[in-house]
């Protein structure tokens, strides 16, 4: 049975349907990525899977029950973390408190054993500590030692992308959604964040669905492919089959590069 | 396999400076103590009351600080809660004398029954005799303020409720309307049995309102439970919501519960103020409890800094002292006076607009305003060194204190908007200047060798191993997903 599994998912907002009857899934242990044109509804489908939305029509399934309907941190509970396209950070906390905070909902003490700091509270505020800094630890040393104390707004841009990423690992989630996680970064950082992905998989055992432009990163980690335009499901499959699609290639390139690709495809 | 740096511990103060700050604690603490014992046996009820207003104000300020601080929501009603706290001690805690006076009086409206609810009388419905002596009164006196309190967190659970669907400044609306509501209504038919309507009731004993030990009791315990639950993962999650709710419900924070927990734990601690503040005052009265209280409360927390508890009592401290030792601001002068003062503070604003635009490095240093001022106060000082007789007569200065206040907030304001001490907590390590407001250079070094790939064996050699782009040649570019 397939972790996630997303079926016939639709979503409107007025007018315009940003999701039409989307549908795939994702195994355990996958890595699979969803593309698509700007505005083609890949963050929404995000949104749907976590709460933030509730979809119009359709199934999200997560190890076999229906999430639909669940609010966004009971999500998170259940075993599924995201990060976002345009970082949402706690700014003016520091890298360590960034992270413990995503493992707020485990915690097993009330707030008057908090306030009073039973030994079980510090026990676990320990461990909080402990897995901190081993997630962060998946981006080498560079969010360490003295980083963990720096406030999020000193940070650069990279480094928040990764602080982002360790703090949806600390969830304790087995499913990673990842909204453009090489936004912003430049090549070099993309090949590293690249090889960071698939360790968090091989690793971490982490479940990783990703929405991305970069298409070099995109072709070396998935294992699947989902690509999306105006909000529908145009192709699946893997790297290579779905960007030699003429469907795909007409989504971003346009008709005329599309149908140049089904000539050089009925001639070969 | 990632290489885990063991950070340098985690609260990294090695345990020589732990203990130097525990004895430097216990010291200050004992000399504290030492100086109230000193001051109370001198006898100047003047500062003695004076500082047990601001241990519970400070009770007040603290609390209000952790729904405006740490959860980041405008509160604007915490006279309203601070007002149930007040008069459901002072309801308990009535004096026998002030009771029978009350019933016999005809503009009265409390009845026997309501005359009848006291602490002593529960206490005795449940056997416990021993306790209604008056060696006992302490006790009492924590019950109903404990009470009080639990009423007042009742009120915060349906104060907090809105704050789950509004935001803003629709929120701080809300929360106004409340704590007006909770005034008014107390003044009706519906309360006035409990409350007397708007006359209220003297009579509430002065004996732990007036005690620096009792308040600064109750002040250090407040400090204890807000500061432990602000600097806990609980705290943390408040914060987050104040930094982010979106993000802070998607890793997981209960949003709604951590909010309401806020409300419900601060509206507790404002309750309980609210006792203090009526023994303090010795008596019960609508106008006890205006918004102006929560406008101090304000002031005080903004000046100080919203993101310290050590800044919020610093600034309370400065309200209370202006409050105390602000009659001076609302004498009777010679109008002649007054414009010497006006002068005064016509030049003392443009030296204050000269140091921001030297602080900003706005050039010029002396803008035209800066003039204006200047040729103002000259102005008021000439016309007043002149004296002419049109200006002859006297002047009171009625509110001047909240005018001084405001002035002051807006000063802090433009010159350190997050108040006094900011987000810094007074601690022995940073007045010694111990603590390290960023990497050494010893650090930079370091940090400069980590987040150099080509330096690192393990992580570098992936990272720097170049990825080959798909070959294909009809695949869709880099970044460009645009149509
Ligand atoms: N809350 C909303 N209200 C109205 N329209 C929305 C909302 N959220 C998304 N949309 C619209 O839905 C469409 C899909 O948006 P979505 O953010 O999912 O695109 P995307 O594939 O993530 O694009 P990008 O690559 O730019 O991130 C867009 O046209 C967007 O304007
Ligand atoms: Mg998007």
């Amino acid at each position: 049975m397939a972790m996630l599994e997303v079926e016939h998912l639709r979503k409107s907002f007025g007018g315009l349907t940003a999701t039409n009857d989307v549908s795939f899934h994702v195994n355990q242990g996958e890595i699979v990525s969803i593309i698509g044109p700007n505005g083609a509804g890949k963050s929404t489908v995000f949104n749907l899977i976590t709460g933030v939305y509730r979809p119009d029509a359709g199934d999200v399934r997560f190890e076999g029950k229906s999430i639909v309907g669940k609010s966004t941190n009971q999500v998170v509970d259940l075993g599924i973390a995201r990060t976002f396209q345009n970082l949402r950070l706690f700014t003016n906390l520091t890298v360590l408190e960034n992270v413990l905070i995503s493992q707020h909902h485990r915690l097993r003490s009330n707030w008057l054993a908090a306030v009073f700091r039973t030994p079980s509270y510090r026990r676990q505020e320990r461990s909080m500590r402990e897995v901190a800094t081993e997630k962060l630890g998946f981006f080498g040393p560079r969010l360490q030692s003295f980083r963990l104390h720096q406030p999020v707004y000193v940070l650069s841009y990279a480094n928040r992308r990764r602080t982002e990423m360790a703090r949806a690992m600390a969830t304790g989630a087995k499913l990673l959604l990842l909204d453009e996680p090489s936004a912003g970064m430049n090549p070099k950082e993309t090949s590293e964040i690249t090889q960071i992905i698939r360790r968090m998989r091989d690793e971490g055992g982490y479940t990783i669905v990703l929405v991305e432009h970069k298409m070099n990163l995109v072709g070396e980690i998935s294992d699947r492919v989902v690509v999306l335009d105006y909000g529908e499901k145009i192709a699946e499959g893997e790297y290579r089959s779905v960007v030699n699609d003429p469907k795909v290639i007409e989504a971003y390139l346009g008709k005329k590069a599309a149908d140049d690709k089904r000539e050089e495809l009925a001639d070969g | 396999m990632a290489r885990i740096v063991t950070p340098t511990a985690f609260d990294a103060i090695d345990p020589a400076k732990r203990i130097r700050n525990v004895a430097l604690t216990l010291l200050a603490v004992g000399v504290g103590v030492l100086v109230l014992w000193l001051l109370e046996g001198a006898g100047s009820t003047k500062l003695v009351q004076a500082l047990a207003l601001f241990a519970i104000w400070g009770v007040a300020t603290v609390s209000l600080n952790l729904i405006n601080g740490t959860l980041g929501i405008l509160s604007l009603g915490h006279h309203g809660f601070m007002l149930i706290g007040g008069y459901t001690t002072g309801l308990l805690m009535l004096d026998e004398a002030a009771r029978q006076r009350i019933l016999t009086s005809a503009r009265s409206t409390m009845t026997e029954e309501t005359l009848a609810l006291s602490v002593s009388n529960l206490l005795r419905g449940v056997g416990l005799d021993a306790l209604t002596t008056p060696e006992t009164l302490w006790v009492r006196f924590l019950i109903a303020i404990f009470l009080g309190g639990l009423l007042a967190a009742f009120a915060g659970l349906l104060v907090g409720t809105p704050s789950l669907r509004l935001r803003g400044d629709y929120l701080a609306i809300v929360t106004f309307g409340f704590g007006e509501i909770i005034r008014l209504t107390a003044s009706t038919r519906l309360f006035s049995a409990y409350t007397n309507g708007a006359l209220g009731f003297p009579g509430v004993t002065s004996e732990f309102g007036k005690s620096i030990w009792w308040t600064f009791g109750v002040l250090a315990f407040t400090v204890f439970v807000i500061s432990k639950l602000k600097y806990s993962s609980y705290g943390r999650a408040m914060q987050a919501i104040r930094e982010d709710e979106i993000a802070a419900q998607a890793m997981g924070v209960n949003v709604a519960y951590h909010k309401i927990l806020g409300f419900v734990i601060s509206a507790f601690f404002a309750g309980v103020a609210g006792g203090l503040w009526v023994s303090w005052l010795g008596g019960v009265r609508l106008d006890f409890f205006l918004f102006q209280l929560t406008f101090f409360f304000l002031v005080a927390i903004s000046a100080g800094g919203t993101g310290s508890i050590t800044g919020v009592l610093l600034g309370t401290a400065v309200v209370v002292f202006v409050r105390q030792y602000g009659d001076p601001l609302e004498e009777n002068y010679t109008i002649q006076t007054w414009l010497y003062i006006a002068s005064a503070t016509l030049a003392l604003a443009a030296a204050g607009a000269v140091l921001f635009r030297t602080l900003r490095r706005l050039r010029p240093r002396l803008h035209w305003g800066s003039w204006v001022l200047l040729g103002g106060a000259a102005v008021a000082a000439v016309v007043a060194a002149v004296d002419p007789a049109v200006i002859e007569g006297t002047f009171r200065g009625f509110g001047m204190r909240a005018i001084f206040l405001s002035v002051l907030l807006i000063v802090i304001m433009v010159f350190r908007p997050e108040g006094m001490l900011g987000r810094t907590e007074f601690s022995w390590s940073w007045l010694l200047r111990e603590q390290r407001t960023g990497p050494t250079d010893e650090e930079r070094t370091q940090d400069a060798w980590m987040s150099n790939p080509a330096f690192r064996s393990d992580a570098g050699a992936a990272a720097s191993r170049e990825v080959e782009g798909p070959s294909d040649a009809a695949a869709p570019d880099d970044d460009e997903g645009g149509r």
